[in-house]
């Protein structure tokens, strides 16, 4: 199978310092940030969930895990200050409100293949040229 | 002890743009440690952000006093001043302190003004070539380098830049408000046009740099104003996160030299930009094509920059202005000026007649909400609210146009038009500082999306995006190029913003040669370039070379931070097309699909 090249996340950084941060080891790959096993565990909510639940679910996370919210600077949790979970929970939303999408997603989910979820937590997040390249492999290619 | 001094030698930007270079300081003098008070004392622990608005013809300040926001005023008790430096005294002086007696004064030639029409702009771009009919003297060469700017002071014209006048124009800014809030500031958030390129939005950061400000964020003027109406509406319905209550809004600002359209979607507190878009029109172009329609021979008369000239000119521009304000509630204006030396313009102006004037700029203002309603996939019906600020929001033609397309018979009555934008900075910079309201009235976020479209050269001389314009920020997209030339070794990434198709006419961000590819058959070679935009907004495009079957990376990662150009950038396309040709050039592998 053929790989892809893998950019860490970038470190999170208080708000006021963000823009001086200077960073080292770029090449290290960091795949503690994948720990999420379907994009309705990422939006923390049911497989049949409303869109009218994505959206208050997708709000709600966002409060907490943008970089900007006052919830997640205030936050000394290196996670929920870090961009890269807000784009995973954006990147889940995007698929899931859309409804074609999503009923795409499902389908993929249907057949046990996961579109690279599964894939990407077992293989290091190679997977970019994968068979199963879709639109969905976003979710876990996003934050390597 | 000034304080301000202080900071500025402890300024700790690394960034290139914040090379500091601390310009007419001593001149100005700021409030001392001794005026400070205990009260504040405690207070400016944590620095409050404040917001400023810089037009293109007034400027605004504003700040969250603890409970609510709060407009500054300057000594004249003016909320809203004048955006304008006067280079005629020794010292030079801008509209939040200098007193100039009417308008003359500004228009004398010695004073510079609409400087966010010039700053971070080429010599070959049409805006500066706009700017040149003002009074005060905006040189071009025409070769892609910054226009050479100057000022009338005793019948010489002395050069300035754009950054040097936008600097002295915050330090007075600074001034005021260190004053006022007897605290040092060094944290803002300004306002800016959606249209901007990121590396106009260097040019700011380097001003504020200048005047001894640090940028916390930079703002599109809708999104302020989106923030602003989110506030607003968590303050009227207590609602939860239930979207039930989502509020669509559709915010369209023009003021004096852009025009901004966003639409957001507000529930909670949460304001998501679904779609910006936005052009360099405005007042000015209304004005000047005004001006042109009055005296045909305008541009030949001015041409020279003639004292006398500018006189006429400067008295013409006052009653243009005048009549457009005065044809915002009246239908017709009667024009009357003398133009010196015998010149004279007598004559009954109606509005239809100002529209028709201008109708292809209320026809671009028209195209920007119709693209903005496209790209955030919003139904007419959908809006909620429509909301018009912006000093050319009372044009009856502007807001008759905007209700049209909206099919609304009112707009949003809650916010004034011209103070919506600063107030939104303010918040956003007490919810950027990290302050919280026990009121809930700062538990608001606004989810940004990207403006523009950003992307590298490739597949010949195309512009091929990587992240599309009204992405939701932050934001990281990649996508795979490979060579094109057998044994090719090195690949040269030129990254531009915009969404022309015709590479040159976007905003070029900076370039970089990836070097170490082995020398394979051309399409092999994966060339991975990644765009990654923090929450601050910041650019870093990482490249790196992938062998199939390889697990190991071959060379070290390059990570750049954009925009890496400097001035005179006009060249340097066309300079890196003279030394390479097509010989470092890439394609695409795979066009990734967006969701």
């Amino acid at each position: 199978m053929m790989q892809t090249l893998s950019f860490p996340g970038i470190p999170a950084t208080t708000p006021l310092n963000r823009r001086f941060r200077c960073r080292a080891a770029v090449q290290s790959l960091s795949p503690a940030t994948l720990n999420s096993s379907s994009l309705y565990e990422v939006l923390r909510v049911n497989r049949n969930a409303s869109p009218l639940e994505i959206k208050a679910a997708y709000r709600s996370l966002a409060k907490l895990y943008h970089p900007d919210s006052a919830a997640a600077s205030s936050s000394s949790s290196s996670s929920s200050s870090d961009g890269c979970d807000f784009i995973q929970i954006h990147n889940a939303y995007e698929t899931l409100s859309d409804p074609s999408a999503r009923a795409l997603y499902d389908l993929s989910l249907g057949f046990g293949i996961g579109i690279g979820i599964g894939i990407g937590m077992t293989e290091a997040n190679h997977n970019s040229n994968s068979p199963f390249s879709t639109p969905f492999r976003w979710e876990t290619d996003q934050c390597w | 002890m000034c304080r301000s001094h202080i900071e500025l030698c402890v300024c700790l930007c690394v960034c290139a743009c914040a090379i500091a270079i601390s310009m007419a300081q001593p001149a100005y003098t700021v409030a001392s440690d001794s005026e400070n008070t205990g009260e504040e004392r405690s207070s400016a622990f944590t620095e409050i952000a404040i917001g400023i608005d810089i037009g293109t013809s007034q400027c605004s300040v504003a700040y969250w006093n603890g409970s609510e926001v709060e407009l500054l005023k300057n000594t004249r008790n003016q909320k809203i001043m004048q955006s304008y430096v006067s280079f005629r005294d020794e010292v030079p002086t801008g509209g939040v302190s200098s007193q100039l007696a009417h308008d003359h004064e500004v228009l004398s030639g010695a004073t510079i003004f609409n400087m966010k029409r010039l700053i971070g702009r080429v010599d070959t771009d049409p805006v500066v070539h706009a700017t040149k009919s003002l009074p005060f003297l905006v040189q071009t060469l025409d070769i892609g380098v910054r226009p050479f700017v100057a000022a009338l002071v005793n019948n010489a014209w002395r050069s300035t830049t754009p950054e040097e006048v936008l600097a002295i124009f915050l330090v007075e800014l600074r001034v005021m408000a260190e004053a006022q809030l007897k605290r040092p500031i060094r944290n803002v958030v300004l306002t800016i046009p959606v249209s901007f390129s990121r590396f106009q939005l260097s040019r700011i950061e380097r001003a504020c740099a200048m005047a001894g400000l640090h940028v916390l964020r930079l703002m599109p003027e809708p999104t302020a104003v989106a923030l602003l109406y989110a506030q607003q509406q968590q303050h009227t319905i207590h609602d939860n996160m239930g979207s039930g209550n989502e509020k669509v809004a559709l915010i369209f600002n023009m003021g004096a030299g852009y025009c901004d359209v966003a639409i957001s979607a507000t529930a909670g507190g949460v304001s998501q930009i679904k779609a910006l878009s936005g052009s360099a029109i405005g007042g000015e172009d209304l004005l000047q094509n005004l001006m042109r329609h009055l005296l045909p021979e305008y541009d030949t008369i001015f041409s020279g920059h003639g004292l006398d000239a500018i006189k006429s000119m400067s008295s013409l521009r006052i009653e243009t202005q005048n009549a457009i304000h005065v044809l915002s509630t009246q239908t017709n204006v009667n024009i009357d000026v003398d133009l010196g030396n015998g010149g004279r313009v007598t004559r009954l102006l109606n509005r239809k007649e100002f529209e028709d004037v201008n109708k292809m700029i209320f026809d671009q203002c028209e195209s920007l909400v119709r693209q903005c309603l496209h790209d955030a996939k919003v139904e007419i019906e959908d809006l909620t609210d429509v909301i018009l600020v912006g000093g050319c929001s009372s044009i009856p033609k502007l807001r008759d146009l905007v209700k049209s397309i909206c099919r609304r018979e009112k707009v949003y009555e809650g916010m004034n038009p011209l103070e919506a934008a600063v107030c939104g900075a303010a918040l956003e910079g007490a919810v950027a500082s990290g302050i919280s309201d026990p009121f809930g009235n700062l538990d608001l976020l606004t989810i940004q999306a990207t403006p523009l479209s950003i992307g590298i050269q490739s597949n010949g001389n195309s512009f091929v995006p990587i992240i599309m314009r009204n992405t939701t920020v932050p934001a990281r997209k990649d996508l795979v190029f490979t060579t094109v030339h057998d044994n090719q070794t090195e690949a040269l990434i030129v990254v531009y913003e915009g969404d022309e198709t015709k590479i040159q006419k976007n905003h070029l961000l900076g370039y970089f040669k990836i070097t170490g590819i082995p020398p394979l058959p051309k399409g092999i070679p994966e060339i991975n370039v990644c765009l990654d935009i923090d929450a601050s907004n910041v650019l870093r495009v990482l490249a790196g070379i992938v062998i199939p079957g390889n697990q190991q990376l071959v060379a070290p990662i390059m990570e750049v931070r954009m925009p890496s150009i400097d001035d005179g950038h006009g060249w340097c396309a066309e300079a890196l097309n003279r030394a390479y040709g097509s010989t470092l050039d890439l394609i695409t592998v795979q066009k990734k699909t967006q969701t």
